[in-house]
Parts: C-alpha cells; sequence; structure tokens
C-alpha cells in the first residue's frame, strides 16, 4: 500500500541526518534516489549504503545559479522531491545583519524556490509527483533568537501552499513537514552553540522526547508514496507533542 | 582591547540593570535581568565586536564578567 518501488526520488542535503535517512528508507523500498548535496565524500559514502540499483548523486551548492543549471540540464525525471537542506541560525533581532539574513535566506528559502522552479518549468517532475518541503516547528513558535531561521521556514511553508495551488493540475502535490527538535549532525553542532546541559533540559518539553531522523523519513516516505494522494498544500507539524504544552 | 571598553559593551546587552552596577567581578547571571536571550546576544556581541565565538557552555562555565573578558582575550 505504501510502496513507491520504481520510483524516482530527488533528495537535498542527502549527506547526513535527515536526508540521508529518507534515503536509504527510499531505496530499501525500491526507490530510486539522486542525492544532491555539497560533500562529494559524504554523499558517496550515503550512495554506497543504499540499497538496490540506479542511484546518483551530484555535488552542487544549491545557491549557486549556474551550478543549479547545469544539474537541470543533466538530471532526469522525478517522481518526488525532498527539500531538506538548509541551515539553523540563532541570533538575536539586536545583531541581525544583512549579510546574515542573505546567508540563511538563500539556503533555507532562495535556493528551494529556484531549484523547484526549474524543476517545475523543465517539466522534470512527472505527473502525480509528490514535493516535500522540510520546514520547522519554529515557523509557529517565537523562540528567541530564532527571527532569520523561523521567518525563512514561515516563507517556506507559505511557498509550498502557493506551489501546491499551481501544480494541482498536474496532480503534482506539495506539503511541508514542520518537524520539531530532530537529533541530527546539525542539530547536536547547534546546541554546541546553545548549552549541551539545557539542549537536554529542553527535552522535557518534548512528552515524546527529541525526534530521529527515521520519524521524519517515515513521514516522508508516506507523503512521496499514493497513498497521500488527496493531500496537498498540507503543513504537518511533527514535533513529538511539543506543541501540546 | 580595553577592559572598560569590552565592560560597556557587555553592559549594553541589558536593558533594565544600570550599567553602572556591572562591574568586572560581577556574577552575570545572579543579575535579576539575566536570561537566555542575552546569553545569545552576549555570544553575539562577541562575534560582532571581536570576531570571537563563545558557546552556551562557556558561558554556563564562567562565573564573573571577567571570565568572559578572559575568554575572548584567549581567542581574539
Amino acid at each position: 500500500m505504501f510502496g513507491i518501488a520504481g520510483k524516482k526520488i530527488l533528495i537535498t542535503g542527502a549527506s547526513s541526518g535527515i536526508g540521508r535517512q529518507i534515503a536509504i528508507d527510499v531505496a530499501k523500498n525500491g526507490g530510486i534516489v539522486s542525492l544532491l548535496g555539497r560533500d562529494k565524500g559524504r554523499l558517496a559514502e550515503v550512495a554506497n549504503e543504499l540499497e538496490g540499483v540506479g542511484h546518483n548523486y551530484f555535488s552542487l551548492d544549491l545557491t549557486n545559479s549556474q551550478q543549479l543549471g547545469q544539474f537541470i540540464e543533466q538530471s532526469g525525471n522525478f517522481d518526488g522531491v525532498v527539500f531538506n537542506a538548509g541551515i539553523i541560525d540563532y541570533t538575536p533581532v539586536k545583531f541581525i545583519t544583512e549579510e546574515k539574513i542573505d546567508a540563511i535566506f538563500d539556503i533555507n528559502y532562495k535556493s528551494v524556490v529556484l531549484l523547484s522552479q526549474r524543476l517545475i518549468k523543465n517539466k522534470r517532475v512527472n505527473k502525480s509527483g509528490s514535493l516535500v518541503f522540510i520546514s520547522s516547528i519554529s515557523s509557529k513558535l517565537g523562540v528567541p533568537g530564532t527571527a532569520i531561521y523561523a521567518s525563512s521556514k514561515a516563507a517556506l511553508s507559505s511557498y509550498t501552499k502557493i506551489i501546491a495551488s499551481e501544480l494541482s493540475a498536474q496532480k503534482i502535490r506539495a506539503n511541508c513537514i514542520s518537524p520539531g527538535i530532530v537529533i541530527t549532525p546539525m542539530t547536536q553542532q547547534a546546541s554546541n552553540a546553545g548549552s549541551d546541559e539545557g539542549f537536554k533540559n529542553a527535552e522535557k518539553l518534548y512528552p515524546l522526547g527529541y525526534g530521529t531522523p527515521e520519524d521524519v523519513s517515515g513521514l516522508c516516505f508516506y507523503l512521496l508514496s499514493d497513498v497521500s494522494r488527496w493531500m496537498t498544500g498540507s503543513d504537518l507539524v511533527l514535533d513529538g507533542g511539543h506543541t501540546l504544552i | 582591547m580595553e577592559d572598560n571598553k569590552f565592560l560597556e559593551n557587555f553592559a549594553f546587552q541589558f536593558d533594565e540593570t544600570d550599567p553602572g552596577s556591572i562591574l568586572l567581578d560581577t556574577h552575570f547571571k545572579k543579575l535579576d535581568e539575566w536570561s537566555s536571550l542575552i546569553a545569545l546576544s552576549v555570544m553575539a556581541m562577541a562575534d560582532e565586536q571581536y570576531r570571537v565565538k563563545i558557546t552556551a557552555d562557556d558561558i554556563k562555565n564562567s562565573t564573573t564578567v571577567n571570565d568572559i573578558l578572559l575568554l575572548i582575550k584567549e581567542r581574539s
């Protein structure tokens, strides 16, 4: 019922964390995966972990328009795309600079919009395809220090609704997932900018504890499969109950 | 790096606390106004003014304003 065997799935930010886990789960279930990321060595490692055949990877900087263009030219068509690449930032409003806004929005919002735009314009997404955008629960909260990060993710959540609307005639669906804190190399690095102790204490605010990459991958898997064929434009909160308390 | 200028920069992160009451030997986490946002602001100030990265664990392991000053001096 949840089958995605034979589906071609493109995943950004695939060299670690959530992206890596989605790639593993899709491949394990017969999907054919294309990995995008900056670190060629780590992409190759993930590609080697994948079950099945036909997978490939492309090393590129998603904020580089020329590299993006080259990728689109050589890429095939996809049945699903997971827009997972992103960075975390903790900057109090008083310390926001134009450079910081650009750096965060370039990767978390602009590169996502431009990759999806080029995929759609060049008809690289098959009919009945599925686009999955990884947003963040931060976009719905008011956590001090997350102004730029949360805004970039809120922009992404909004974008999802519009692209879902524009692509509905082709039965291409677009949904976003807003996860709470998921333990990945990126969040562990970010927790070092915060306090390890604080990070551990904050888990008390998660009735089901912090999430794992597998938790997010499971929902992605559902959205990529045809089981979710009636779902589009949704913003799904996946937070272990964090917003309940 | 001038100690007084650093003290001024540190005290500037507070809005309600009298800047004159913040000295190098002040136990800054005992100040009523101290919060996680001010901790983030001190980290951002160190980066902006001195190009030095300090983490929340550095702040956790520090007691006085002078401890932060020494960290910044060590790393700049």
